[in-house]
């Protein structure tokens, strides 16, 4: 494969998808360069979600291919996908239930750990030291959201913030090539989006390429290299954020007639 | 004296009934905390029931050698009911595994060389309390090394959000195959020690009433830690003998009542780790609600107690 050649790292060919009477997805293709971060933007219900459930296999396509680094995934099971290393995080947060915050990242590291399961139910010496430096991953992951002082709290007790902030850090567990972000900064203060928008820049920094969703325009601007508009699930316009947003028909579809009163 | 050892009599049996029921809890526990629901323990334990019966009254093999293949013979019926069973929805699994569970009587009424048909077999071996202690703390054993694995906290995963769990890489098909493997390996050694408790088993013995101990076992303990099912069982196992000596008319209706205030009031079961880390976080918030209202009579006007709050 000449997958390392291309900038591509992962791209939609034409993907549709239907539930029912309902087209989510449209005709859709796209690219995700790598080392960049991308933004997939639209208004509410545009398909963004949808396009994530796609990439991760969570749902099927109706028709059309997704492609990571050449190699097609729409018909591979999601743990298969996450094995080829793409990692993702909820638009409405989906920890585990009962688990500490230690134990959702350490979950995260599940594909690097490095044993079997049952040389890891044995409590083989190999497993043991595999089993302790996931678990220095994943303390070093919640350090670097911020959360390692949390470690042995449940998870579902913490705000909606840290709770996010958890997933990223489990998301991160598995060491992907590429992350996908949906709507990370939903619900945060402009602080702590912030926070996220520095810590997507580290990340990218050291390698890895990073698709998210964002409903802030503000932080597309400020976050992304490049993007790609979408509404009612069809490509309206892809570029740098600027062209994007200074797109007609992005301005009439997003924004309505209202683009000053966004300020921009 | 008489007296002593006619309470000694039905306490060492009440103990007896509590081990073997545990080890049925234990199997029903390992789908059930893989996020299945199915009473196909019923079905291995006949399998290990009437094996290790043969083996022991036919064969005279030793009893622990019986368990062994009781377990084995169990395992291999989980593979296969396990290879079908999988690709149902689960709530069909459930309804799938009481049909198998009919069936499953037919055949043993239907074929007297394997199972004594209708007449039943006389077990010749007794496992005494000790024995099957000594079993059921190596299956503990099990579940505890299983809790602490990578395998216990990918079944953790499965079971709260199988979708969630695949993104990370989970095999939810491959957690849950395992799941039904030791059900079946569980269900066959509980079917053995059921067998050699009871000293004699027919189609009746492995039918809905196991599975109607099983599962009020398991939900009255709790199915989110190994050693829930474990104390639901003995509490479950104890309670006619208690209630017969207080109240011996409304033993039945007492089980259902106990069964349905745990439903009620603790659904989660007796044993719940879950609930030790809410508790904790109340205590937490409350304590920072103190000290935030402290903060505020301090310093007027300061914010601290509404941070205190997020
Ligand atoms: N599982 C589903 N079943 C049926 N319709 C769905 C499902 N998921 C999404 N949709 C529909 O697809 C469209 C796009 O939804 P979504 O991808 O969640 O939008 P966005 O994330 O851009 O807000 C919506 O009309 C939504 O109702
Ligand atoms: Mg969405």
């Amino acid at each position: 494969m000449t997958s390392s050649d291309t900038p591509v790292l992962h791209e939609l060919r034409n993907v549709v998808k239907r539930f029912g009477g309902v087209t989510a997805v449209n005709d859709l293709s796209m690219t995700v360069n790598r080392g960049t971060v991308h933004g997939l933007i639209g208004p509410n219900g545009a398909g963004k979600t949808t396009v994530i459930n796609l990439i991760t296999g969570l749902f099927d396509v109706s028709s059309g291919s997704i492609l990571f680094q050449g190699q097609r995934t729409d018909t591979l099971e999601p743990h298969r996908i996450a094995a080829l290393g793409i990692s993702r995080t909820y638009q409405n947060v989906r920890l585990f239930s009962g688990m500490s915050v230690l134990e959702q990242v350490l979950t995260g590291c599940y594909l690097g750990r490095g044993t079997s399961l049952f040389a890891s139910f044995l409590g083989t010496p190999d497993a043991r030291r595999k089993w302790k430096a996931s678990r220095e991953t994943a303390m070093h992951l919640l350090e670097r959201v911020g959360m390692a002082d949390r470690a042995g709290e449940l998870a579902e007790t913490l705000s909606y913030g840290e709770q996010r902030r958890i997933e990223i850090a489990r998301a991160l567990g598995s060491d992907p090539k590429m992350l996908l972000l949906d709507e990370p900064t939903a619900g945060m203060n402009h602080a702590e989006a912030s926070e996220i928008g520095k810590l997507v820049h580290e990340l990218r920094d050291s390698g890895l390429t990073i698709l998210m969703v964002e409903h802030n325009i503000s932080l597309v601007t400020e976050f992304c290299e490049t993007c790609t508009v979408i509404n009612f699930g069809q490509l309206l316009a892809e570029g740098t954020p600027r062209t994007c947003i200074d797109n007609p028909d992005v301005q009439t579809a997003y924004f309505g007639k209202k683009r000053d009163a966004l300020g921009l | 004296m008489e007296a002593l050892l006619d309470f000694w009599y039905a306490y060492s049996a009440t103990l007896a009934f509590g081990l073997v029921n545990s080890l049925f809890a234990l199997s029903m526990y390992s789908v059930l905390s893989a996020g299945i629901l199915s009473f196909t323990t019923v079905v291995f334990a006949a399998v290990g029931g009437f094996a290790a019966a043969q083996m022991m009254g036919t064969f005279g093999l030793p009893l622990w050698l019986a368990v062994v293949i009781a377990g084995l013979l169990g395992g291999l019926a989980s593979a296969i009911i396990a290879a079908l069973f999988l690709k149902l929805e689960t709530h069909w699994m459930a309804l799938a595994s009481l049909a198998l569970i009919l069936i499953s009587r037919v055949v043993v009424l239907n074929t007297p060389s394997l199972t004594g048909g209708v007449m039943g077999m006389v077990v010749p071996v007794r496992a005494s309390v000790l024995e099957l202690a000594v079993l059921l703390a190596i299956v503990s054993l099990v579940f505890f090394r299983l809790h602490k694995s990578w395998y216990g906290l990918a079944i953790r995963a499965v079971r709260e959000d199988a979708a969630a769990a695949s993104t990370m890489g989970v095999s939810a098909r491959q957690i849950q195959m395992i799941a039904f493997l030791i059900s079946g390996v569980v269900g066959g050694l509980a079917g053995a020690a059921m067998a050699t408790t009871l000293q004699y088993i027919s189609a009746d013995t492995f039918y809905l009433g196991v599975a109607f101990t099983m599962i009020a076992s398991t939900v009255l303990g709790g199915s989110f830690f190994w050693f829930g099912p474990i104390v639901g069982a003995f509490v479950f196992t104890a309670l006619p003998t208690i209630t017969q000596a207080v109240l011996p008319e409304i033993q039945d209706i007492a089980k259902g009542v106990v069964l349905l205030v745990i439903m009620i009031y603790l659904p989660r079961g007796l044993i719940d780790p879950r609930a030790r880390g809410l508790r904790k976080a109340a205590r937490q918030r409350q304590q920072s609600a103190l000290n935030g209202s402290d903060a505020v009579e301090a310093r007027p006007g300061s914010s601290t107690a509404g941070h205190a709050h997020d």
